[in-house]
């Protein structure tokens, strides 16, 4: 923990970043995100096993934009995220400083994106036994059976969005859901809005999600919406070879093609 | 009562579809009357929302057809749509959606006879499979949980 706020004051003083998101503590137990302005704050950096949410989310605000130089800590999770969305070309006006901590609770500070890619590579998560299981539950129903569970599922959403909002790869200004000519999606919270909606979501999410699983995690309902990305990235990485998050020079599986894709169901 | 005629949509390509169904009309090829023809640019335009949409709207088929692989107008369109599918088919699948009612196919500008063929397949085969109202019937479920038969028309 030491380690980590006397580098990042270190960074502050060079001038290398002149922001810095990380986490620090939040009320009872447990961490909260925290954006650390000068080398004052630094002090409120912390790290322990508390620290779960998907900071790259931050990374699309105006306000962090603004700040040019960004300094960002996180997890493998993260980490993903932000050559995923390197790759997307998202932060050609920025200056990113990435730092993590790894599985022996060794500080990291990474001197290009080239070493995160490396590390990234080395320790490329996968699907938790968890969540495999849930897919594999799921994919076993039949379809009557599947259409019943997901149709009590999403009857529950409120349509708050926050599955949007956590999600790192969900940067659109203006989300289709918002689109009230034609209006894509019902705004009401009826049980077949939400079945569209998360349609949609998991659609423009496929080849693109980086299962860090925050959506799963913050939906107020539980409903475990990240087992829909999930699926699509295990049919993605299948059928076409992609792998999202795991360079800076990722493509995107549905924006190119092979000539030679292979498909049984088109007549 | 009469028997049930399914509304079926067609979403397809300018190009190659749209000309093979003229071709149908113009060889004056008989063929059912459910379908609803939209016509796209190309099917790389087929946004898997309008395939929603159309269920949303009451339609209890939809068929999504295109230029044959390499035979598209814009070079790639096709291929870029097929992959969308295959993401978006097995999507559905997992949430259980029936998708006995989507058909894709391939039918060029010269191929007016397989247009009709196809479509007279896919009204027999929605026809017996019935209205679709898993779709409908979800609002009317969570909104009145006492109603527990399903409203069918």
């Amino acid at each position: 923990m030491e380690q980590l706020q006397n580098k990042v004051a270190e960074l502050f003083e060079k001038g290398t970043i002149s922001l810095m998101i990380g986490f620090q503590d939040g009320m009872s137990k447990g961490a909260v995100p925290c954006f650390v302005e000068s080398v004052e704050q630094v002090k409120l950096l912390i790290y322990n096993s508390y620290c779960k949410n998907n900071l790259a989310v931050y990374l699309h605000k105006p306000e962090v934009k603004q700040a040019k130089k960004v300094g960002i800590f996180g997890n493998v999770a993260t980490l993903r995220s932000i050559l995923q969305l390197l790759s997307e070309n998202q932060f050609w006006n920025i200056e990113l400083t990435v730092m993590t901590i790894n599985a022996n609770q060794e500080f990291i500070l990474f001197e290009s994106i080239a070493e995160v890619e490396k590390y990234v590579q080395a320790n490329f998560p996968q699907l938790t036994d968890e969540e495999k299981e849930l897919i594999e539950k799921i994919n076993t129903m039949s379809r009557q059976e599947r259409w019943e569970y997901w149709k009590d599922l999403f009857s529950t959403c409120i349509k708050c969005y926050a599955c949007r909002a956590v999600c790192p790869m969900c940067y659109c200004p203006q989300c289709t859901v918002e689109s009230n000519q034609p209006q894509w999606i019902k705004v009401s919270a009826q049980t077949s809005g939400n079945m569209e909606w998360h349609t949609m979501r998991a659609m423009h999410l496929a080849g693109r999600c980086i299962n860090c699983g925050e959506c799963g995690r913050i939906c107020p309902v539980g409903i475990p919406v990240h087992l829909l990305t999930a699926k699509m990235n295990l049919d993605l990485s299948k059928e076409f070879g992609s792998k999202t998050g795991y360079s800076a020079s990722n493509g995107y599986a549905l924006n190119s093609f092979n000539p030679n894709d292979k498909e049984g169901f088109i007549r | 009562m009469s028997q049930f005629e399914p509304k079926i949509v067609a979403f397809v390509c300018n190009w190659c579809t749209y000309a093979g169904a003229d071709l149908a009309g113009t060889s004056r090829a008989k063929y059912a009357t459910n379908v609803r023809i939209i016509r796209f640019p190309c099917t790389g335009r087929i946004d898997f929302m309008l395939l929603m949409k159309a269920f949303q709207n009451g339609s209890d088929g939809i068929i999504i057809s295109g230029c044959h692989p390499n035979d598209c107008h814009y070079t790639s369109g096709n291929f870029h749509a097929r992959r969308r599918w295959m993401v978006f088919r097995s999507l559905i699948e997992f949430m259980g959606f029936d998708t006995e009612r989507i058909t894709f196919s391939w039918v060029s500008a010269a191929e007016g006879a397989k247009w009709a063929d196809l479509v007279n397949e896919v009204t027999t085969k929605v026809r017996e499979l019935g209205p679709f109202t898993e779709f409908k019937n979800l609002d009317y479920n969570s909104f009145n949980q006492l109603d527990n038969g399903a409203i069918t028309k």
